[in-house]
């Protein structure tokens, strides 16, 4: 459920199809840097209802997907 | 005399901070802004902890008034500095280049105000609520590490996102640019590029001299192929980088071996040729050599004759 929000969330902020988003993807290669990272964050915590302390770096989908799960 | 909240915060006389400036932010020139009524910054760099407890004695020695630490969150050295900060009871610090969230609560339960300095909302709005003192919304306008969004489109968005002071960087450099912010909802500036050529910096002459014969269109932008975009004045080193960057065969670390010491070769030795002069867009509006505490105050009364002229505009 997280993953499917999260690559829904990246594939409107690129413009992309959301099944081109895959957990293996970087952040990098699609083109993210780490304000759109915050960004996306933040709207995770809105939609999602959490808090994410984002503190270390994240390079792919897949640890993102991991840490928001963690905060769950 | 223009009033703000951030002086009572920082306790300080005019709501300028001078920015963090790697191989230019030192001791001295912090305790000179600091004494001219302004928040002098020290830059821990990309240096250890050791050299961050040398520059802070430093600028004790030549100040009793405020002052703060820019922490560059990219530097190796980052964790220890950002000890340094608490243990030394430095009252503000200032980060860039990252987010900070990590060394948030070890700086806040220390009693130093935190004031991050921020180049989209999002990160703006994620500060306040890690508990930020203000932020500083700094647009792309200006040198050093930079965000894409420019002053006068970052500075509003980020006021109405936020309950905290905000205070504005990138483009600022005499009194119109301190009221043109104030008018966007910002409450104060902080400015790096006019402090190059105060007295009190010691950089090499080589750089100085540069500032105040760059134009409108004497800046860059380098290094956006690895994500780290850097403003700077366009010399053969950045022209040479420049190019590299759209070489598609030269590998990544190969580009970033490229900047190694560059910074270093421009304040410290006025390297021409080899060295990364860091600056904003705003250079090219930076005509004469002063004193850092003249700067400040020829920033204040001029905005106060911009601000109190402003009520003449409406009728």
């Amino acid at each position: 459920m997280v993953f499917e929000k999260i690559a829904e969330i990246i594939a409107e902020h690129l413009g992309l199809a959301a099944d081109s988003v895959s957990r293996d993807s970087s952040l990098e290669d699609l083109g993210i840097d780490s304000l759109d990272t915050v960004e996306m964050v933040m709207q995770l915590e809105s939609d999602l209802g959490v808090e994410l302390e984002l503190e270390g770096k994240i390079s792919t989908v897949g640890e993102l997907v991991d840490f928001v799960e963690s905060k769950l | 005399m223009i009033n703000s909240p951030i002086c009572g915060l920082l306790g300080i006389e005019h709501p300028i901070i001078q920015g963090g400036m790697a191989w230019v932010s030192d001791g001295t020139l912090a305790a000179a802004v600091s004494n001219g009524g302004g928040l002098g910054i020290i830059s821990a760099m990309s240096a250890d902890a050791g050299y961050l407890s040398r520059q802070v004695a430093r600028a004790r020695s030549l100040t009793d008034r405020p002052f703060g630490v820019n922490v560059m969150l990219m530097s190796p050295y980052a964790g220890e500095v950002a000890r340094t900060v608490a243990d030394m009871g430095v009252s503000v610090v200032t980060t860039g280049a990252g987010n900070p969230s990590k060394y948030m609560k070890m700086w806040i339960d220390s009693g130093v105000a935190v004031i991050p300095v921020v180049a989209s909302v999002a990160l703006a709005r994620m500060m306040e609520r890690s508990g930020a003192s203000a932020v500083i919304a700094e647009g792309g306008e200006s040198g050093g590490h930079v965000g894409d969004t420019s002053t006068l489109v970052l500075v509003p968005q980020v006021c109405d996102a936020v309950g905290i002071p905000v205070i504005a960087a990138g483009g600022i450099a005499d009194g119109r640019g301190f009221a043109a912010v104030r008018a966007l909802g910002a409450c104060g500036v902080q400015i790096g590029t006019r402090f190059l050529v105060a007295d009190e910096c010691s950089i090499h002459d080589n750089y100085k001299d540069k500032i105040i014969k760059a134009s409108d269109i004497a800046t860059v932008v380098t290094g956006r192929r690895l994500g780290h975009a850097v403003r700077s004045l366009k010399t053969p080193f950045s022209r040479a980088y420049l190019k590299a960057e759209y070489d598609s065969a030269l590998p990544d670390e190969d580009l970033e071996k490229l900047g190694v010491g560059a910074l270093r070769l421009a304040a410290v030795e006025g390297d021409a040729e080899h060295g990364c002069f860091l600056a904003g867009q705003v250079a090219g509006m930076v005509k004469k050599r002063q004193r850092a505490a003249d700067i400040i105050s020829e920033i204040m009364a001029e905005a106060e004759v911009v601000i109190k002229g402003a009520s003449e505009w409406a009728v």
